[in-house]
Formats: structure tokens, sequence, C-alpha cells
């Protein structure tokens, strides 16, 4: 049975038609112990089906390990997106429920290379001397979520220096205790800082720069 | 698996500042059957979603008391309906914040995150987002114990012990939601009875995963990293107590969402927008529904009723006072006077 059904599929094959540039989604599965890597792999089939800007690539997650490494993935189910260049755009876990918008935001956003970032949020970026490593903890009932998983992507196919994952925070409880997830969304900066609820742009780039700050001293 | 997207509408590129017959501030239930009824009645019709399309709607797991829905239909799910409705009548959706609005001369003006838009006419429908306690230790433990969102964050208590704070519906349907992954669900009410309908009472009271603390009152969050208890005030006898909890979940109605208006639009001594009958504001052409100017009801039904009002009177309204083209392109040339909170 097909994931999407006629309406769902009818919108998102609207809003990813005319893609400037193409689209690869690199999906890493394993076919045991994975709740969710069959589910997750038939989404990025269907998704990948509705433009021809969009390629898949599935890989498996131990016999394609080298693969795996080189795009910094280290669960599954994962997805990358990639447009001209990989910008750290990755979701662990399966996009669901309202995370698929996110998916689909992704996917545009890689292709168009353009976000909603301010002009304060651009120069930011262009300021970042160091590596920043974000992950949004969601949950697929979260309404909120979205709008930090969004962000976080934008932030990172704007700057080479910042990487973005969504985790869907049911599927790794080991990383929800790891980063004391009791809410979501949760954004985890380079492992020490952290933002509760979905933050506006301003507050995200502040707690970037204490983040960084904190880690320097 | 269940899927829900946003019905999308890619931003488009205006080298002009847009103009719309109406534009709807509000993706709730009010909004929407607002952008349901103007597209029928064949009006440019803009309808800004806000950053989560359904508003308080999609974060209730099931809303029962909608008609035509005799099993009941999940608040995102109805909400994804209501948005098929109104797209499918023409309306534009964006997923956008109105972040200023200027209704000092008409066209109105309306600026959100990306651009401004002109308006002849405009629905106010933003709605309200959850009163806090205002106690010690809730802004600090937000997000590490204390939620107001059962939907989204309930899997992290599982076979923990959660607090509710409330006695309304919310609460009440909200603290059974949450007997599904906690063991113990205590609600703290400041009265001895509850106010929320009865069939959520008589669920609550024969659930033996739930208790209630009556008369009682939340004065303090405790915790270290996390939360670990709050510190309650019986109101009938003054004594004070502990309650051991992981979460406390915060149900004590809701503040209307009205920054962006202050000065501009009659509020009442709560904040919410006074209107008449008609859902017409203090200025001539801006409408109001849902639960920006409800403080009495706040229902799925009742916003959706208001937003049906507001619309078919912003309809009468533009018939009884087209904007002139020449008003219109005078305004277009120039850039928007926005007062900027």
């Amino acid at each position: 049975m097909a994931m999407l059904n006629d309406a769902v599929r009818e919108q998102a094959a609207q809003f990813l038609q005319e893609l400037p540039h193409p689209v690869r989604i690199a999906m890493f599965t394993q076919e045991i112990e994975c709740e969710f890597c069959r589910e997750t792999h038939q989404l990025v089939e269907e998704i990948a089906g509705l433009s021809g800007q969009i390629s898949l690539e599935v890989y498996d997650f131990v016999a394609d390990k080298e693969k795996a490494d080189e795009w910094g993935v280290d669960k599954i189910p994962a997805i990358a997106i990639v447009g001209a260049d990989d910008f750290g755009v990755r979701f662990y876990g399966i996009p669901s429920g309202y995370e698929f918008t996110s998916l689909l935001y992704a996917i545009r956003a890689a292709s168009t290379q353009e976000t909603d970032l301010s002009e304060a949020g651009h120069q930011f970026l262009s300021e970042l001397s160091k590596p920043v490593h974000l992950q949004v903890f969601v949950t697929p009932t979260c309404p909120y979520c979205p709008q930090s998983v969004v962000l976080a992507h934008q932030l990172a196919i704007a700057s080479p220096l910042v990487r973005a994952d969504m985790v869907e925070a049911t599927e790794f409880p080991h990383l929800s205790i790891k980063y004391q997830v009791m809410g979501v969304p949760r954004t985890v900066i380079n492992e020490t800082g952290h933002v509760e609820g979905a933050a506006p742009e301003p507050m995200i780039l502040d707690k970037i720069a204490e983040a960084l700050a904190g880690a320097e001293e | 698996m269940d899927i829900q997207p946003l019905i999308v509408t890619p931003v488009k590129e205006h080298a002009r500042v847009p103009l719309y017959d109406l534009v709807i501030i509000g993706g709730g239930p009010a909004g929407m059957t607002a952008a349901i009824y103007a597209g029928r009645a064949a009006l440019k019709t803009l309808l800004l979603l806000g950053a989560t399309p359904g508003g308080q709607m999609s974060n209730t797991e099931m809303v029962e008391n909608f008609p035509g829905f005799p099993e009941g239909v999940g608040g995102a799910n109805l909400a994804q309906r209501m948005q098929q409705q109104a797209g499918r009548f023409g309306a534009e959706m964006l997923v956008d914040t109105a972040t200023a609005v200027d209704f000092s001369a008409r066209p109105f003006t309306i600026r959100t995150n990306s651009q401004a838009y002109l308006a002849k006419a405009v629905i106010v429908a933003t709605g309200a987002v959850p009163r806090m306690l205002g106690v010690p230790g809730e802004g600090e433990f937000f997000g590490r114990g204390v939620s107001t969102c059962a939907t989204c964050d309930g899997f992290f208590y599982r076979g923990k012990k959660v607090v509710v704070v409330g006695g309304g519906d919310s609460a009440i349907d909200e603290g059974i939601v949450l007997t599904k992954f906690a063991d113990q669900v205590t609600i703290v009410h400041r009265r001895d009875e509850l106010r929320a309908t009865k069939i959520y009472q008589q669920r609550a009271f024969a659930n033996p995963k739930i208790d209630f603390a009556w008369n009682s009152v939340v004065e303090e969050v405790l915790g270290n990293e996390v939360v670990t208890g709050v510190r309650v005030r019986n109101v009938k006898t003054g004594k004070p107590s502990v309650i051991d909890t992981d979460g406390v979940f915060v149900y004590i109605g809701m503040v209307p969402k009205t920054d962006i208006f202050r000065g501009q639009l009659e509020m009442d001594e709560w904040g919410f927008i006074v209107s008449d009958e008609h859902r017409r504001t203090n200025v001539s052409g801006v409408f109001v529904a849902g639960d920006v100017q409800d403080y009495l009801y706040q229902q799925v039904v009742v916003a959706a009723g208001s937003g049906a009002i507001a619309a078919m009177e912003a309809e009468k309204y533009l018939g009884e006072y087209p904007l002139s083209e020449i008003e219109t392109e005078k305004q277009k040339s120039e850039p928007p006077g926005v007062c900027e909170e």
C-alpha cells in the first residue's frame, strides 16, 4: 500500500514542481533491527517518483559502511538530502507526521539553495569560523517541530560550516536520554548548547554564538 | 504511519506589494473557515497560516465534538481537511506569520517575516496561546519537564509520574491522553470540582491512573537538572505540600495573541479583541474571529462559526466600500508605512 494518499501525493508533487537543480536522496537502511527502515525506504521511493529532478540511492548501513562514514551517518534509518553539494542536511528516523513537511522543504531548499534567512542571519553565518552541528529532536505529532527543523536545515544549506539533523526522538531513545530530551522541539548545538521550543532565527543564532563561545573557555 | 503535510503554496516573488481583497491572519479553524467562505465569494484571498497551520487544533489528539465526525477526528487531520477545503475554493495560503500591521489607512498593510501585503479588508484570527502559571521554576524547566503539549511530549513520560494543572476541557482531555504514557497523572485544580465537560469528567474519574489534588494551586516547580516535583498550597487550609513528579503539563486557559494589534484594535482588559455581533472591530474593514475574540467558549466549532460570520461580513463590506483603483495605485507605489512592534 502506498504511504502517500492521492491528495497528499498531489500536494507534494505541486510543492516539488519546477525544482531548478537535481537533488539526491541518499538513504541508509538495514533489513533487521530497524523498526522504521522499511517505511522510510518506501516513503523516499514515493517522493523520488514525484520529480524528475530527484534521484534516490539506497545503501545498506553495514555493507556500505564506507559510504555511511563518508556521509557521516551513524544511525538508521537515515536520509541525506544532497544538492549541488552535500550541505549536511540529514533526517534520522522517519520523517512522518508533521515532519513530512520538513522533508519537502529540505528537498526544495537543497535544489534552489534559497532560504528564508534574514540579512542578519547570512551575516552571522559568513562570520562563522568553527563547525556547528545542530540536532533537532522531534516527535511526529508535534506541530511546532517542523519550524525548528526547517530553520536548522536552512542554516546548513546557507553555510558550509553548519550541518543539521532531524532526530526522531521516539526512535532513538538512548539519544533522548543522553541529551535530556523531555520536550520537543529541542535543538542541541555542538553537544553542549541547547534551545527549547520552536525558537525564532535570532534566538537560535544567539544560542549558537553562546555555544561556540562557551567551547572556547 | 500518518503523513501530515502542510498545504504549501510556494512563495511567489512579488515586484510590488501585492493587493488582496481580503487577508486573513491566522490559520486555525476560524481563519480556515473564513478562507473557505471568502474563496466561495470569489474574493482574492490570502490566508497567513502562521508557523503551525491548524493552530491549537493541531495539537489536540482527538476532536470529538465537531459535527459530521461521529467517531471523532484527529485534530491534525481536521486541520488538514479544512486547509484542503480552503485551497479548493482558491484562497492562497502561506506558512508565514504576520509581524506587524498598519490599519490606519486603507488598503491595510500586513507585514510578515518575508514581505508585506496590502488588503482591502482584514480578518484577524490569530488565536490564543497557553497561559502559563508564572511561578518560580516554570520558565527554568520549560522543555525539561514543563510542557503545554501532551501530544508532542507525552512519549517522554512513559512509566513516569506527571502533574496536570487545570480543571477545564483541555486539562482533563490531555490528562487522559497522558495516561497512555505515564503511570500516574495527578490533576491539580484550584477548586473542588471540575469545569470540564461532563463526558471528560466521567472518563477521568473512571481512569485508575488519574488522581486529583483538589483546592490546590501550584506555587513552585521544583527540580535540579529536570523537574522533580511541584510545591502546592491548599487554598482552603493554606497548607503547603510537595507532589513528586517528573513532568508538569499546564492547561489553565489561554492568552489571546494580540501583540501586533496593540494601539490599533480595541481590546478588553484581558487582551481579547472587542467586536460586535457582526465580528466588526473598531476599525472599519477589519474583522475578527476565533479565540482571539472569544474568552468564553474557545471551541473549534465556535471558532469556525465566527470565521464564517467574519468572512460574510467582509464580503458585504467590500461590496459597500470597494477601494477605488486610484487610491489603490497610489498606495501601491509608496512603500508601506508599517508600525514595527
